[in-house]
């Protein structure tokens, strides 16, 4: 199986396991994402997605194994020190600061940053991509609609200028029109020049614009490849893309 | 006379009074809910700083003859570098333990630095003279002081100042963001163990100067103010919801008010009454704080008590029976100061027997259980007094009084979870206190209650020391046997359950409220009757005797022994009553080494000697 992109990757996950109290989460666990790529991994409930997250994030501490990017091992790090190295996040449910505006929001993603003109322009370059928020610089993230708060989420992770985004399912819970425009927004980032590691759950959708998707499965990655491939493959339109019963 | 107080000038007094000391109440009330913000955390040593602030003020003043700009400097420092102490050497080693560990790390803390401020400066009241000119402006029939404007000013600036640092400065923003949601802004990149230490320093900063101004405006300082300003910033805090930071200047400004309008119609002994009464009012009726955003804070967030993981040691039965009988054989030593040491660390254990089903099998932390000893103490005392019941009825009589006041008391915190039970139970505890103290009528007051008749069995009195030791000795194997039955049985599951996850035991059918008040009214006549024994042998007891140190003790006792531990309650007792009163030279670092003994335990020991069960 061809874990192992061929260029040299920006973020390669080795051998990881992570424990959950006393239950392993990974096995051996070793995936990357090549620079300016979409990265997905599917999988369902408890496969331990979210754990990967937040080791990559450092926000759990793996038990054995590395974490690289780009070319460093980040693995063990304070998560303050991993975001100043590039890496941004859009955390599952948003998780934006619900009592401070819109505008504090996004400003909250440049935290790292000191360079106050670059931050201004690039709160411009970023409100032109999401207009929608415009509106809403002064009002509180947490009075906003589920779809608006992932618009602010993605903006304040760009605010970083951050070389990799990871998102924890970022179609969750959203009606189907703004599914697209996150699906859109995605696209648009990467075209940037940002690369993309995204955990789904909605495995048709992920595939869609991901180059390369990983499928975990009780802390094992069972399957991986371009999607192309992936949705041509029976058993996996069957067992992660919802395909027909008892076929 | 109530018309005469009622007259313009002196209502104008006091509400400047109440604005004043409402002020010192938001200073403290600030900085407890940048804490809570950021730290999940009510710092019960935050009163313990602002003692010190003000003794760091008196020995500047004294010592170096520094002039007032240069005493609030120092202050200032000194109590924020004491907070940057606190953070790092108390607190951050507990990030990721149970969220009322931390707390109970903070109880440790004040004890140790009470008792060190007592060490270094003597436990008696010091002078700390106003460096102001004495002036005082008229307004209308009223005045109006340099010190009360000083006062006003510094809390003006620093209300201004703290608005400023949040709104406009990176870090101030951190605060914020890490105060929403800690991992979120650690994925922003944000520091959160810098945030943590750096409000830390600011609030106090501002607990030590609330310390030097109020030494000044009473012009005296002692080492046991700290208590009362932690309860009085909590009390704010609450008022203004939990961690909310402008609430908190809102709730101490309405507390102060509240207070000293109280004072001028009802007299000074009732002013702590009123602010508890606030408390707990407060606590049932809007949880969320009078000024709490109508934002969805889950009206419990404090869930999950102190209960580590671990099991509980198995002790042999042989070898609890070899213990009970050679405590029963102990009297045959001619060494009556050890038998008096340990009629003493056993009626601490039935206190803390009761505490530790409370605490430890329910998983309701109990700040306020010494007051049950005083119900019963005084409850017997009276019956014994007023109505010339003998002791053998007035004792059992006042078990039963205490199961059902105590029981009736703490009802408004049975439907409460987690912190709201600590600060409810510890509120319900000064309440009751205070009403020991006010109802002259019943209870003589602040005279006590002397001439209680020694314990008598049978018209005979029982006065050699050891009677009595074998008398205590058979209630509490009585009660813990007892208790260690109902543990095992229906009843101990049920209670456990409740603890481990209220919502799913309810689900199940459990009527969790009156299985806690079961738990509550069982403890509560255990440590009714030892407090009843306590008062006949003290022969005198006043509202002091049982006070919330001792409540904290108990609570280190029921920690050391291991939480719901029954053997490990009376093992508690006895090692932290007997050891100090065994080195009698420690005697006065007492209390510093209970506080280190919490400390430790918490931090490297938290399922106590024996286990939790």
């Amino acid at each position: 199986m061809d874990h192992q992109a061929p260029e040299a990757p920006l973020l390669q996950l080795d051998r990881l396991n992570s424990y959950y109290g006393p239950v392993q989460v990974h096995f051996d666990l070793s995936l990357s994402v090549p620079a300016g790529q979409i990265v997905c991994l599917l999988g369902g409930n408890a496969s331990g997605k979210s754990t990967t997250m937040k080791a990559i994030l450092g926000l759990t501490r793996p038990h054995s194994g590395t974490v690289r990017f780009a070319g460093q091992p980040i693995t063990g790090l304070p998560t303050p020190e991993i975001v100043r190295r590039g890496i941004s996040s859009v955390p599952e449910a948003r998780r934006l600061f619900p009592a401070m505006t819109v505008q504090e929001n996004l400003l909250m993603g440049a935290y790292i940053r000191s360079d106050a003109r670059a931050i201004g322009q690039d709160l411009d370059r970023v409100l032109e991509r999401f207009p929608r928020l415009r509106e809403r610089l002064r009002q509180r993230a947490g009075t906003l609609s589920g779809g608006e708060q992932q618009m602010v989420a993605m903006a304040r992770a760009l605010m970083g200028r951050p070389r990799l985004i990871c998102m924890d399912e970022p179609t969750m819970g959203l009606s189907p029109l703004f599914v697209e425009r996150v699906l859109d927004l995605i696209q648009e980032i990467n075209r940037d020049g940002v690369s993309v590691f995204m955990v789904e759950q909605n495995a048709s959708l992920a595939l869609r614009i991901a180059h390369f998707a990983y499928v975990l499965q009780s802390g094992l990655i069972v399957l991986s490849g371009p999607p192309g491939r992936m949705l041509s493959d029976a058993r996996i339109r069957d067992a992660y893309l919802g395909g027909e019963p008892g076929l | 006379m109530m018309i005469n107080q009622l007259a313009f000038g002196p209502w104008l007094d006091y509400t400047v009074n109440g604005l004043i000391i409402g002020n010192i109440y938001a200073l403290l009330a600030v900085g407890l809910a940048l804490i809570f913000g950021v730290a999940n955390l009510i710092n019960f040593a935050h009163g313990s700083v602002y003692t010190v602030g003000a003794y760091l003020g008196w020995a500047s003043i004294t010592y170096l003859h520094t002039p007032l700009p240069v005493t609030l400097v120092i202050v200032i420092t000194g109590s924020a570098l004491l907070g940057v102490a606190i953070e790092r050497v108390g607190l951050r080693a507990l990030h990721g333990s149970s969220r009322i560990a931390p707390l109970l790390a903070t109880i440790g803390i004040s004890l140790v630095l009470d008792q060190l401020v007592q060490l270094f400066c003597s436990p008696d009241p010091r002078a700390l003279a106003s460096q102001l000119p004495d002036l005082r402006i008229q307004i209308g029939r009223g005045t109006i002081g340099t010190l009360d404007l000083l006062i006003a000013g510094v809390g003006l600036v620093s209300a201004t100042g703290l608005y400023g640092f949040l709104r406009y400065t990176k870090l101030g923003w951190a605060v914020r963001a890490t105060a929403q949601d800690q991992d979120a802004a650690r994925q922003m990149g944000v520091d959160t163990d810098r945030v943590n230490v750096t409000v830390f320093a600011i609030a106090s900063a501002l607990g030590g100067v609330s310390g030097l101004l109020v030494g000044m405006y009473y012009n005296s300082i002692d080492p046991n103010m700290s208590f009362d300003a932690t309860l009085k910033g909590v009390v704010a805090m609450m008022i203004g919801g939990l961690g909310n930071v402008p609430g908190a200047l809102g709730g101490g400004l309405l507390l102060g008010l509240t207070e000293s309008y109280g004072i001028a119609l009802f007299g000074s002994s009732y002013r702590n009454l009123f602010a508890f009464a606030l408390l707990i009012l407060i606590l049932v009726a809007a949880p969320n704080g009078l000024f709490g955003r109508r934002r969805d804070l889950p009206p419990e967030p404090m869930t999950g008590t102190f209960i580590a993981r671990s099991r509980p040691l198995r002790l042999p039965r042989a070898l609890v029976a070899g213990v009970v009988l050679a405590a029963a054989l102990l009297p045959l030593l001619p060494a009556p100061y050890l038998l008096q040491t340990l009629t003493t660390a056993l009626l601490s254990a039935l206190l803390a027997l009761s505490l530790t089903l409370v605490a430890g099998t329910v998983g309701q932390i109990s700040l306020g259980h010494a007051a049950l000893l005083a119900i019963g103490g005084y409850a017997s005392g009276l019956l014994a007094l007023d109505c010339g019941l003998p002791f053998v009825w007035s004792v059992p009589l006042a078990g039963v009084i205490t199961a059902l006041l105590g029981t009736l008391l703490v009802f408004p915190a049975l439907r409460m979870q987690g912190h709201y039970v600590s600060i409810a139970t510890l509120g319900i505890g000064e309440i009751v206190t205070l009403v020991i103290l006010n109802w002259t009528g019943l209870t003589q007051g602040a005279m006590g209650l002397t001439g209680i008749p020694a314990p008598a069995i049978g018209g005979i009195e029982l006065t050699s020391v050891r009677s009595v030791y074998w008398l205590v000795l058979v209630l509490v194997v009585a009660i813990a046997l007892l208790q260690t039955r109902l543990l095992s049985g229906h009843l101990g599951r049920t209670w456990r359950a409740i603890r481990e996850d209220e919502v799913a035991a309810r689900s199940y059918g459990v009527a969790a409220n009156r299985y806690k008040a079961l738990a509550f009214g069982f403890g509560a006549f255990g440590a009714g009757v030892g407090g009843a024994i306590t008062a006949h042998l003290y022969s005198y007891i006043d509202y002091r005797t049982f006070d919330t140190t001792l409540s904290i003790l108990a609570l280190t006792m029921v920690i050391l022994g291991g939480l719901g531990n029954v053997a490990g309650a009376v093992l508690g007792s006895v090692l932290l009553v007997s050891l100090p009163e065994l080195f009698r030279a420690a005697a006065e670092y007492r209390m510093l080494a209970y506080g280190l003994v919490l400390l430790v335990l918490i931090r490297y020991r938290p399922q106590g000697l024996l286990g939790t069960v």
